[in-house]
């Protein structure tokens, strides 16, 4: 850890982190600080000039925009809460700010979590200054400009960018974050700001769309509602959205998100239910970024679900399945139960603890049959299986192929959280050769339909667990009260009352803890909303060699 | 024409009046390129890079682009022997309304210009230098063009110049005619080929110019002094002008005056003096726009006492920028002509920062309202606010040029705004906007 800084902010001493802006240092010591165009990661523009402040140089007192001033010891500072400069200045950038800007906040998807609302609220004027007869120059492209009937030139409205973005060009403020996101992060340069002045309009070069796998992160990046997902588009007020911190369970980066979804008067209502995913920040792992399909996961929250159980394809309760499984799991000589890398390291564990219990009839199998692709540097590694990491730490095989060839060992196949028949049909047809095929999953999916009996259990968003990506980082998923059936248990409590002990959270993890050695030092407290790194197992081993000494 | 006072030499204007003075063979004549002889009593080449970037600081002369940065200040910023190559740009955007003396220059005498670029360019280690000229100065271009071709004929201009070793090429860029381009760092962004939008600074363009590498960027009237300072000798030129503001200057003048155009004079001369000159002023004289467009406007009285130098300009709050002098007689009316220029100021703001994209058009559009009679009571005040509000809190001048336009002619002709808004139909229309009280909402 670097030293901290000290620099004077109103009067006051602070001690900060060097090596960042000043806007950092502000927020850092607590000082609200309004901005539009800087964003953590992406370059410094310097173009909205809401941060402005004013810092003493060797020509006295001046406004610089805290986004691009570099702290240095000893800086002095004052921000809007010692000087009335600050605060008429951003009243000034705020005023002009919304001189072009239609106002349509009520039936604009931004509304909410818009910084325009946010900042016009804390550094606002307060008392519009604007007059009917001051004919307004809204932001929008020829192609799409109209005039109104007070005479004023109207920007596009709902503009079609590409199959996921829309464009709102008179809302856009022009503070050229997306440009900067496709340029800087995406690589691809496909939004551009045309023409000069206040006729600036955000577009795409002449009949390109916009198409990237990343794309929709323009929309979390746009400060207003100019940029907006199809998907969310009218679905919901962002202020009825509740947010439980998780991971993406589709990439072994695990890039962090929020889950936003409305309790609404629990289900059956017709808000219940997850509306959007969000890229949540986080430097180590993915930044701020979301790939598109990640994003769009929510979806298959609420599609094809398995909320009871099934025999032989015929629905049944939960309960009726239980005791069907306990019965084949008792009848069975040899059973082979395969362990997933897309359940959490709990659940595996409880499955562990199955093993263990059945002792010499059971053999365990793990792995995916799931292609892995290449990582793209931004927030997918490119393998699908999110928690094979934690596979490796709990010591289960990768061995899928020779279940396959020893198919005639086994009576009896127990499938976790994993759905084998969609990963590669052709294989997994051989394991069709076991009579009696027992599966845990949350969807109807085609390993479930091929199922003697399944039991349906909590999907990825609905529970709580832990999972550790490809850099050997530990991270939690967190569980939002969404699920379609209350009954639902998670795997690990499903695997576990099979086992015949009824875990709680506390002891699955302690499980999970008891055969991990590097996790000695970690709790879901420390892993926390970020995660944590874990020592390698070299760093464990040396230590506990010095305790040993 | 004359264009000089008795006793000043012709620094930039020799050439002016002398029938093909663009040309090789007749600039060549009048000593275009003498400075560059080899052998014994060389001025450039063999002397050291650093005797003849402190020449250029002892000559004192200043940048004319506007700003009046003094130029061996500016190079010596350039660091020296870094791996990075320098680049030399030449500023030959020109758009300051009013401003037509650079185009004098490449139209008249382009030699005097390439061979100060020489100069520059051997002082400053560069390899390769750019003209970037306004896209509207197509016939300027072709002169530059083909001065460029005699010059490399001549051996001046390519591979081992005159067997010294030094190389320099020189391209003229033409850019697409946008005055914002007149800013160095936006100018730089249009040569490499990106939107004419200024950059952030730090870094400046000393340290990361035109292809993060060091760049100098100068106004063609200073590197075309430079020639007449070597071979004068930088005490000679010090020696005109003032102290503070050495040297002499091209000024464009146009307006109410017998005869318009460009004319050469010491700094620190009388502005009356300048306007006798230039054939006197038509009319009673109301005031006078000193420098560009940039620049505050004087009234009559301030010009009485006003002598064009910096610092004369500095003291009455406008600057002398770009040398194009304005005066306008009593006839005209400065409501109309601040209508112009904060047209001007919202038509070519680049949109890159929020208050100049939207407050320049914000206030022309109220000045707009004044001019067609909607103007209310307060009106100025609001103006002179929104003015305020966009002076100093962007990345380029620009805004806070248009800031100075609006404050001067509101400060020195209030009487002719509120003629307007007393004609208005609606001044009492509303509320008075400048009682209104900043607060909350509550």
């Amino acid at each position: 850890m670097t030293d901290k800084i000290q620099i004077t902010i109103d009067g006051e001493e602070h001690s900060v982190t060097p090596g960042q802006q000043l806007i950092q240092a502000l927020w850092e010591a607590g000082v609200d600080t309004p901005n539009f165009c800087y964003h953590e990661d992406l370059s410094i523009a310097g173009n909205c000039r809401i941060c402005l402040a004013e810092v003493e140089g060797p020509r006295g007192w001046g406004l610089m925009i805290s986004c691009h001033m570099p702290i240095r010891p000893g800086m002095n500072v004052r921000t809007q809460r010692s000087s009335e400069k600050v605060v008429n200045a951003r009243k000034g950038v705020m005023e002009f700010q919304l001189v072009n800007h239609p106002l349509d906040c009520p039936i604009c998807d931004k509304a909410g979590e818009c910084k325009l609302q946010e900042h016009y609220m804390s550094d606002g004027r307060g008392e519009s200054r604007m007059r009917d007869d001051i004919g307004k120059q809204y932001a929008g492209g020829p192609d799409h400009q109209s005039c109104d009937r007070k005479g004023q030139t109207r920007g596009g409205k709902h503009i079609d960018l590409g199959d996921r973005v829309l464009l709102d060009q008179e809302r856009c403020i022009s503070c050229s974050r997306c440009v900067r996101f496709m340029r800087e992060v995406a690589g691809d340069e496909q939004l551009e700001l045309a023409s000069r002045g206040d006729h600036t309009y955000i577009t795409t070069f002449p009949g390109e769309k916009l198409d990237h796998e990343y794309d929709l992160c323009t929309t979390d990046v746009c400060p207003v509602g100019a940029l907006t997902g199809k998907h969310f588009r009218f679905q919901q007020r962002v202020w009825f959205l509740k947010k439980t911190n998780s991971i993406v369970p589709d990439d072994s980066l695990g890039a962090n998100i929020t889950i936003d979804y409305n309790e609404g008067q629990r289900e059956g209502a017709p808000e219940y239910g997850v509306y959007r995913l969000m890229p949540r920040r986080n430097p180590d792992v993915n930044k701020s970024w979301l790939h598109n399909d990640s994003r769009m996961l929510y979806t298959q929250l609420t599609e094809n679900r398995l909320t009871e159980g099934l025999k032989h394809g015929e629905p049944c309760s939960l309960a009726e399945a239980n005791t069907a499984m306990s019965a084949a799991l008792a009848s069975a000589k040899k059973i082979a139960i395969v362990a997933s890398g897309h359940a959490t390291n709990e659940d595996n564990a409880a499955v562990l603890a199955l093993l263990e219990k059945l002792g010499d009839r059971a053999e365990l199998f793990g792995g995916s049959w799931l292609a892995v692709g290449e990582g793209d540097g931004i927030a997918r590694s490119g393998d699908p299986v999110a928690n094979r990491r934690g596979c490796e730490l709990l010591a289960i095989p990768d061995n899928l192929d020779q279940l396959c060839e020893r198919v005639a060992e086994f009576d009896c196949l127990l499938t976790v959280g994993h759905d084998l028949w969609a990963a590669d049909a052709e294989k997994a047809v051989a394991l069709e050769g076991i009579s009696e095929r027992l599966v845990f999953s949350a969807w109807k999916d085609a390993t479930a339909s091929r199922a003697t009996v399944a039991m349906g259990v909590r999907a990825w968003a609905e529970v709580r667990g832990t999972m550790v990506n490809c850099n050997d980082r530990i991270q939690m998923l967190q569980a939002c009260p969404i699920c379609p059936n209350d009954e639902l248990m998670s795997i690990w409590e499903a695997v576990s009352e099979l086992s015949g002990v009824e875990w709680d959270s506390a002891a699955a993890w302690k499980a999970v803890k008891a055969r991990v050695p590097q996790l000695a030092d970690v709790s879901y407290r420390s892993i926390g909303a970020l995660g944590q790194q874990l020592v390698s197992e070299a760093a464990v081993a040396a230590s506990a060699e010095s305790a040993e000494v | 024409m004359k264009r000089t006072p008795e006793n000043c030499p012709q620094v930039l204007s020799a050439l002016f009046d002398v029938t093909d003075g663009h040309t090789m063979s007749v600039a060549a004549e009048h000593g275009a390129y003498s400075r560059l002889e080899t052998g014994a009593g060389a001025r450039i080449f063999g002397r050291s890079q650093f005797e003849i970037i402190e020449d250029v600081f002892a000559s004192g002369i200043r940048g004319r682009g506007g700003a009046g940065f003094p130029t061996g200040m500016k190079w010596r910023f350039v660091p020296r022997n870094g791996e990075k190559p320098v680049y030399l740009v030449i500023n030959a955007d020109e758009g300051e309304p009013g401003t037509f003396k650079d185009h004098f220059i490449m139209d008249r005498d382009p030699h005097s210009l390439i061979e100060g670029m020489i100069i520059a360019g051997y002082a400053l280690g560069v390899r390769t230098a750019y003209i970037f000229v306004r896209g509207e100065m197509l016939p300027q271009i072709r002169r530059l063009n083909s001065a460029l071709q005699e010059a490399y004929e001549a051996g001046f201009l390519g591979e081992n110049i005159k067997g010294t070793g030094y190389n320099l090429d020189i391209y003229v860029h033409r850019g697409a005619g946008a005055y914002i381009c007149g800013e160095e760092t936006a100018l730089i962004n249009a040569l490499e080929g990106c939107k004419g939008q200024p950059r952030l600074k730090p870094p400046f363009p000393a340290i990361s110019g035109a292809f993060e590498s060091p760049t100098v960027v100068n106004n063609v009237e200073t590197i075309a002094a430079l020639p007449w300072i070597f071979e004068h000798g930088p005490a000679a030129y010090k020696a005109l002008g003032t102290s503070m503001s050495p040297g002499t200057k091209l000024f464009s003048i146009s307006g109410d005056v017998a005869k318009p155009g460009v004319y050469e004079i010491p700094l620190g001369m009388p502005m009356k003096e300048f306007f006798d000159l230039a054939g006197g002023v038509v009319g009673d004289l109301a005031g006078c726009i000193p420098g560009g467009s940039s620049s505050p406007v004087l009234s009559s009285d301030e010009c009485d006492d006003a002598t064009m130098d910096y610092e004369c300009m500095k003291e009455l709050g406008t600057m002398l920028g770009s040398g194009a002098v304005m005066p306008f007689n009593t006839t005209r009316d400065p409501v109309l002509m601040l209508q112009t220029l904060t047209r001007f100021y919202s038509h070519e703001s680049c949109g890159q920062c929020t208050p100049c994209r939207e407050g320049t058009g914000y206030a022309d559009r109220v000045v707009d309202a004044v001019v067609a009679g909607k103007g209310r009571m307060g009106d100025v005040e609001f103006i002179q606010d929104l003015a305020d509000q966009f002076e100093w809190t962007t990345i380029c001048p620009l805004a806070t040029a248009d800031a100075w336009a609006i404050g001067g002619f509101l400060k020195k002709f209030r009487s002719y705004f509120d003629a307007y808004l007393d004609k208005s139909d609606e001044k009492d229309a509303g509320r008075d906007v400048a009682s209104l009280q900043p607060g909350g909402f509550w």
